[in-house]
């Protein structure tokens, strides 16, 4: 995962959309593959309800995670984007937009995002 | 167990603006239209453009735009408003989140990259 500077040229922006049917629901993903990063929208209709913006910190372990549009009750984004930022030492915007009812269904969610990392990892 | 179709409604082009490589990526949400113009392939700076709801009455609406991510400076405004009012009034006034990463603002060039965006139309 060689490094990005700023300003250098890029390859072009890739998209990759996946689902799969977690718990008697489907779960659409959508991935915008950037230079130095990506975006990951997950969401059963639709509806962008929240965006979390996460990168990794030389001076923590933990990568660096904010929420730029949403509910900041609702931690789901924060915690899959500094997660998955963590995992792929990239930049990371996540958008979970499944209903926060069930804390089973997003460890599912990010199980299977975490099997496509592993299976398409060009596409991150 | 994957099925084929995607939700959420994308397109995406490039175009060389100015002699810079310009991408563009066009994402339909049912409350936001998501729109990367992009001449570094980031993200970059993200703002939102939303139709102030004020605004009912006959004269010509208008438009807020927010700093959410990166350096808070007019001309980003100014450039957001020229590049994704259109949009919003277009895709029956969605708000419009708009990441912006140019190397180019020059006046003709953002013409030009409006254009771009046009032959993107996912509203």
């Amino acid at each position: 995962m060689a490094e990005t500077p700023n300003g250098t040229e890029s390859d072009p922006i890739s998209l990759h959309n996946f689902s799969e049917k977690i718990l008697e629901q489907v779960v659409h993903f959508h991935v915008m593959k950037l230079s130095g990063g990506f975006f990951l929208w997950v969401g059963s209709s639709p509806v962008l309800s929240n965006l979390a913006v996460s990168m990794s910190s030389k001076y923590d372990a933990m990568p660096l995670s904010t929420l730029v549009i949403g509910d900041p009750s609702d931690t789901a984004p924060n915690s899959m984007a500094q997660r998955l930022a963590k995992k792929t030492k990239k930049q990371v915007f996540v958008s979970y937009s499944l209903p926060m009812t069930d804390s089973n269904l997003s460890l599912l969610v990010e199980n299977r995002i975490k099997k496509e990392l592993e299976l398409h990892p060009e596409h991150f | 167990m994957s099925s084929a179709q995607p939700i959420i409604r994308s397109r995406q082009t490039e175009k060389e603006v100015n002699g810079i490589l310009t991408q563009v990526v066009c994402t339909e949400f049912s409350n936001y239209i998501f729109i990367v113009l992009t001449q570094y392939g980031k993200i970059g700076t993200l703002i939102s453009v939303t139709p102030d709801s004020r605004s009912n009455d006959i004269s010509t609406p208008t438009f807020s735009t927010r700093v959410l991510l990166g350096k808070d400076e007019p001309l980003t405004h100014v450039c957001a408003k020229h590049l994704a009012t259109f949009v919003s009034q277009e895709a029956t006034n969605r708000p419009v989140l708009l990441g912006l990463a140019l190397k180019d603002s020059s006046i003709d060039s953002i013409k030009q990259m409006k254009e771009v965006i046009k032959s993107c139309q996912v509203w």
